[in-house]
């Protein structure tokens, strides 16, 4: 190296230092993207902040709490046919099936059997608000990924579903229709004193046989519709893949769990309603992915109203109502019911200390549990994926907060 | 009602999943405790993690269903006080479960109310992690060694711990709550219908 080199050198440097300039990968500032709590496909008010490097997001962190209502805190202060109520609002989209893990932890507290024909309206009921919440799901997962024609198919037929609930209820999403000991008579059926001789509206069991055809049929038009779709397959199938162990170590249930193929169903294992008379599947996915959440919920409807059409045909006569004192004491004792709702396990840990309201309620809700999930399932995917991702979890935020 | 151990251990084991709430209190050294249809296990606070871990591994408890805490206190700001007093504590409980027969244990154990700790259950169940948070928040329970002790639902700066009993509610201090007419007469009064 002489004097002409070192002449040389300093272009040449420059030069270098140009190419490694372009070659080194620029040092950028994480780029945060919030989605929500107003963005639709969170379903109500979830926030979810993402750390997004390129297409991919990482860290992703819900903020929840929008919808606290404080159930737990206020459960303390009413009695026990108060608290109906309110847990009626914890899922919104089944209301009526939120209500049911509550009265019957209060009557087996109270040693109170509700008479056959009112656990049947029980079941009936509770697989109608099944249907009814599958079909939301049916009505909006499509719409995230792009569709909105099935909207319309699932939300028409979901509409027969809650006109029988409100025909026996008075409520499409409220209904606060169980007591304690059996249902209440049914609305526009004279006074309460005469409670043992009112019951279902006329009709009813006839609309509800040709209301559970019409959803079959519709499940099929849905499955034709929405199944053969190249897009939806693109965007479900593979994507969000929940491996069973973290989903049993996250508490995810309900359909969720059942997608990543495990045959767990409270339906079969508890007896908090007479499923052991009736005939159904328990439909399960094979790899866990956003198409297999989607597939076994639909599936679900079909066995739903299965289980509908053989209670409509098999209810028994009697009274809707066991004997009870008027004013509900409950004894004091602790107990754990829990039943399979349309968005996963939904129980209730209800300490009671013999008076009129209980002395803590412990509400466990299954969107709480199934969204835990989120931090790990969106971990290093596409920003598209994570509306797909969310969509297919089914979850309400009501269920979520309390 | 269990104003003190020794009383619940006698009442224990009604009801039938005796047998359960039995093989799970032998396998994590704990005792029986009274519930309705519920096999309900009590264990000391240190041996918390560890108990979770057993039966987790060895008696297939692998569903992570709930976590939460009771708050026992003899003067309650908010419901109607205990018809006897306790010892004043927080009751921690968690619900696990399995997936085949549907066996759930409720598993329990006493903190002290000053200064709650216990370690934390992330890393038996990745699903306390948010369950511990609202404990936390609500109860004012430390989880030593969770991974992100912030709030879940409160706003960060919330003072008070609202599911302690001593937390009124303060929409009741200000209007008595209008649902109390509610309550029906004795047809003997007169009311009811």
């Amino acid at each position: 190296m002489g004097e002409v080199a070192e002449m040389t050198m300093a272009p040449e440097m420059v030069r270098q230092l140009a190419g490694a300039s372009v070659s080194v990968e620029l040092e950028t500032p994480d780029m945060t993207l919030n989605i929500g709590p107003q963005h639709p496909s969170t379903h109500g008010v979830l926030r979810l902040v993402a750390k997004v490097d390129g297409e991919r997001a990482f860290d992703v962190q819900p903020v929840i709490g929008y919808m606290h209502r404080g159930y737990e805190k206020l459960s303390e202060v009413r009695t026990y046919p108060q608290i109906t109520a309110l847990i009626n609002r914890i899922d919104w989209v089944s209301g009526y099936a939120n209500e049911i893990p509550f009265i019957v932890a209060a009557e087996r507290l109270m040693g109170v059997e509700p008479p056959e024909r009112a656990q049947f309206i029980r079941l009936i009921l509770t697989e109608m608000a099944r249907i009814s919440s599958h079909l939301v799901f049916q009505a909006s997962y499509p719409l995230e990924l792009g569709a909105a024609t099935p909207l319309f198919f699932a939300l028409r037929d979901r509409e027969r579903v809650l006109d029988l609930i409100e025909a026996v209820t008075g409520g499409r999403f409220h209904p606060n229709f169980n007591r304690i000991g059996g249902v209440k008579p049914a609305v526009g059926a004279g006074p309460t004193t005469r409670k043992t001789i009112q019951d279902l509206p006329s009709g009813f069991l006839s609309e509800t046989r040709s209301a559970m055809d019409r959803v079959l049929s519709t499940v099929d038009e849905l499955e034709d519709l929405v199944a053969g779709n190249e897009i939806v397959m693109a965007r479900t199938k593979g994507i969000g893949i929940l491996p069973p162990e973290v989903a049993m170590a996250y508490g995810v249930s309900g359909p969720n769990l059942r997608a990543s193929g495990v045959p767990f169903d409270l339906r079969r294992v508890s007896d908090y309603l007479p499923y052991d008379r009736f005939d159904f599947e328990i439909p399960t996915g094979e790899s866990g992915d956003c198409w297999d959440r989607w597939w076994v919920r639909l599936e679900e409807i079909r066995q739903s109203a299965a289980i509908v059409r053989q209670a409509v045909d098999s209810i028994p006569s009697g009274p809707l109502q066991a004997k009870v004192p008027r004013i509900i004491k409950v004894p004091a004792g602790e107990i754990y019911v829990r039943a399979e709702n349309p968005k996963g396990e939904m129980g209730y840990y209800v300490v009671s200390d013999g008076g009129l309201g209980p002395y803590r309620l412990k509400i466990r809700s299954a969107s709480f549990s199934n969204i835990s999930i989120l931090p790990w399932i969106l971990e290093g995917t596409l920003v598209p994926d994570i509306i797909a991702i969310m969509g297919s979890l089914d979850f309400v935020l009501g269920d979520v907060d309390r | 009602m269990t104003s003190s151990p020794s009383e619940v251990e006698e009442a224990a084991g009604s009801g039938p999943d005796r047998s359960l709430a039995d093989r799970a209190a032998e396998a994590v050294g704990g005792v029986v405790l009274a519930a309705v249809e519920t096999a309900k296990v009590g264990i000391s606070a240190d041996r918390w993690v560890a108990s979770l871990r057993i039966a987790r591994d060895e008696l297939g408890l692998g569903f992570f269903s709930w976590l939460s805490a009771i708050h026992w206190a003899n003067d309650p700001q908010v419901g109607d006080p205990l018809s006897a007093p306790v010892i004043e504590r927080f009751e921690l409980l968690c619900a696990v479960s399995d997936l085949t027969g549907g066996d759930l244990v409720v598993f329990s154990t006493d903190l002290a109310v000053v200064d709650p700790q216990v370690e934390s259950l992330v890393g038996v169940f990745a699903g306390a992690d948010w369950h511990e948070r609202e404990c936390r928040e609500m109860f004012g329970i430390t989880f030593l060694g969770h991974p992100l002790p912030e709030n879940l639902y409160l706003p960060n700066g919330f003072v008070g711990n609202p599911l302690l009993k001593s937390f009124a509610l303060l929409s009741r201090e200000v209007k008595p709550w209008p649902g109390e007419v509610d309550v029906e007469d004795m047809p003997s009064d007169g009311g009811g219908g």
